[in-house]
């Protein structure tokens, strides 16, 4: 399940029955599973219709700012506009649907090619400038969010069309959301991208090692530029989705420089598997991450442990994961040598 | 001459120097209340505040790490300071006490987990970011500690003529931090370290010891930051430090630093911060829209990484 620039490097001579049980992805899908179960028996309130809906739609969205980081991750760089880019994406989403009158379609497609081009910018600056993502990205947030304010004045658009916000109420079978389909989608998409085609395997070879992806005739500033436009891309995605949840366009839904959804950016795929040095994710983990986060918190607030200490155990929970995943590195090393 | 003049070119801060002097310049010509002692003293307390932020995020970039949790320690520093002071009634200095021991355990827990796991700085720092931040909203519920002594209102709030008091500790903090650098052996080891790790290491230097070094100087530098704050606020406010980020690493790129460690500048950091003050005054004075200020510190970082990149093409 995990996407790597070398085939299968984690396979191993123990066989493929017992790989697959010990995989990233099979850990969190059990942790998870057994925390939804303590959590059911728990409380009442957590398996309750509207409680899975309200879950459901908050993994969607969660699901996707995940994917977001995850796609610039895997080039070993990072995007810490992720937030930034899909606020300016929804406002200009927002102005389309509501000062313009253009359709839903329309306006969705306006709103995720400018969190591409937003992207894509910070892509092309990684690229001409030769520096980290990081310095790049943390000053385009500044300077996003900085003309996303001064352009709206700050005012929400909170009369967006009821074809748009009725997309977020829609629940199908278990009352489970639909725009945890949404999500889904996204995800066989980019798990087809980086396992069947060309642009994906030079992604992943080049976030592996850029000098030897080079020198086998990769165009690593390409990839480079694609993976930003294509986080972009998918933080207007996962905005629009904030916003239709909502019901409107506002400024002010990922916080100062839309810094909130960097920790859920980060969760998602550090815990799903995917290495901060670049060259291997897991899009299958990504999506478990963003599960196993969301049922933590929305079980610790059933519990009533104290909604304002969520954001302490979730830090807890990145700290241990990647404490844990460095432990387990240096076990398999020591396995080999 | 021109050889004087071509060694003050390459040095970090004679650039910045005369962009801040021109800048001023301008100010002062096209609005006479620029150089009033009010608009001073306002630019001066943003200032003694600013550059402590920007002072421990540098000392952190001098290893070649980062640390997206400086506002986090800040903010808990604020508000271990205020409560300890409104719940506990505790006398200021043990309440300054309490606020910097909060900032160096924090800073000793990201340069300790750093350090033996071996983790990258960022993915650490901003796990812990969280911790701090969530540990402050859950012991405040997000609700400011108002109940502060009037010693420490009216020191927030003095005026010698044009120079708040909390200058004097912010200079102190930076003369203090500039003697560190140039002249101890564990600065010097910290520039050693974020110039090439292993060289470092080869060379004796205990890299555990100056990665937690410079973390701990960094809580402290990050804490008295935050309880600096509470004294210019009048409370203790749980969102102290919600926006030191992007300022903490402006300074110190528009000062010079490279951000692979290695290279820092005190001067041009503090001149960064001078750039960064003036900028957000000029906006006041010009009546523009304050948000501006983040468009234009996003636009200087680009600039000065391109500039340095001019300079010193790799």
């Amino acid at each position: 399940m995990t996407t790597d620039a070398t085939a299968r490097r984690r396979g191993g001579a123990a066989g493929p029955g017992f790989s697959a049980l010990a995989s990233n992805e099979a850990g969190l899908l059990l942790i998870t599973v057994l925390f939804a179960l303590l959590f059911a028996n728990l409380t009442p309130g957590f398996s309750s219709p509207f409680n899975v809906y309200a879950l459901t739609r908050v993994l969607a969205i969660d699901a996707v700012i995940g994917f977001s980081m995850m796609v610039v991750l895997v080039t070993g760089g990072l995007n810490l506009a992720a937030g930034a880019i899909g606020v300016c994406a929804v406002m200009v989403g927002g102005w389309a649907m509501q000062v313009a009158g253009l359709g839903v379609l329309p306006s969705a497609l306006i709103a995720v090619a400018f969190g591409a081009a937003l992207g894509a910018t910070n892509g092309l600056l990684t690229v001409a400038m030769r520096v980290h993502s990081f310095v790049v990205t943390l000053a385009t947030m500044s300077l996003f969010f900085g003309a996303m304010i001064i352009a709206t004045g700050a005012e929400a658009f909170n009369a967006l069309p009821a074809a748009f916000t009725g997309l977020a109420k829609l629940r199908t079978v278990f009352f489970v959301s639909s725009m945890i389909y949404a999500s889904m989608v996204v995800g066989v998409l980019l798990w087809l991208l980086f396992r069947h085609t060309l642009i994906g395997r030079q992604i992943l070879a080049a976030g592996a090692n850029p000098a030897a992806a080079r020198l086998s005739g990769v165009p690593v500033e390409r990839t480079i530029v694609v993976c930003h436009s294509l986080s972009g891309g998918l933080a207007a995605f996962a905005g629009l989705m904030l916003a239709a949840r909502n019901g409107a366009a506002l400024p002010s839904m990922a916080g100062q420089l839309g810094m909130d959804w960097l920790l859920p950016a980060f969760l998602a795929p550090v815990l799903g598997g995917t290495l901060l040095t670049g060259g291997s994710l897991s899009v299958l983990g990504t999506f478990l991450g963003a599960a196993m986060v969301t049922v933590i918190s929305n079980g610790l607030l059933q519990l009533r442990v104290g909604e304002f200490w969520v954001q302490a155990f979730l830090g807890l929970i990145l700290l241990a994961a990647v404490v844990l995943d460095r432990l387990r590195a240096h076990l398999i090393e020591r396995r080999r040598a | 001459m021109t050889a004087a003049a071509a060694r003050l070119l390459r040095t970090d801060w004679f650039g910045l120097l005369v962009a801040f002097g021109c800048g001023a310049l301008a100010l002062a010509i096209s609005h006479p209340s620029f150089l009033s002692t009010f608009n001073i003293y306002v630019m001066l307390t943003a200032f003694a505040l600013s550059v402590l932020v920007a002072l421990s995020q540098m000392v952190i970039v001098a290893i070649g790490q980062l640390n997206l949790s400086v506002g986090a320690i800040g903010g808990l520093a604020a508000i271990a300071f205020a409560g300890s002071m409104e719940v506990w009634g505790a006398p200021v200095p043990l309440a300054i006490a309490t606020g910097l021991a909060v900032g160096l355990g924090c800073g000793a827990l990201n340069g300790a987990v750093t350090h033996y796991t071996g983790l990258n700085a960022f993915v650490v720092t901003l796990a812990t970011l969280a911790i701090f931040k969530g540990v402050n909203i859950g012991i405040t519920e997000a609700q400011p500690f108002y109940d502060i002594p009037q010693s420490v209102k009216t020191f927030g709030n003095a005026r010698l003529g044009f120079v708040p008091p909390i200058l004097f500790i912010s200079l102190a903090f930076v003369l203090a931090v500039l003697v560190f650098m140039r002249r101890s052996v564990l600065g010097r080891q910290l520039l050693a370290v974020g110039g090439n790790r292993n060289a470092a290491a080869l060379s004796g230097v205990s890299i555990g010891r100056v990665v937690i070094a410079a973390h701990v100087i960094s809580g402290a530098l990050a804490a008295t930051a935050g309880m600096i704050a509470v004294a210019r606020l009048q409370l203790g406010q749980p969102t102290i430090g919600d926006d030191w980020l992007i300022i903490s690493f402006a300074a110190p790129v528009i000062g010079g630093a490279v951000l692979a460690g290695g290279h820092v500048s005190i001067s041009g950091t503090v001149l960064g911060v001078a750039i960064i003050t003036l900028i957000n005054n000029a906006l006041v004075l010009l009546n523009v829209d304050p948000f501006a200020v983040q468009l234009l510190l996003g636009a200087l970082i680009l600039l000065a990484v391109a500039l340095s990149r001019f300079r010193d093409p790799a």
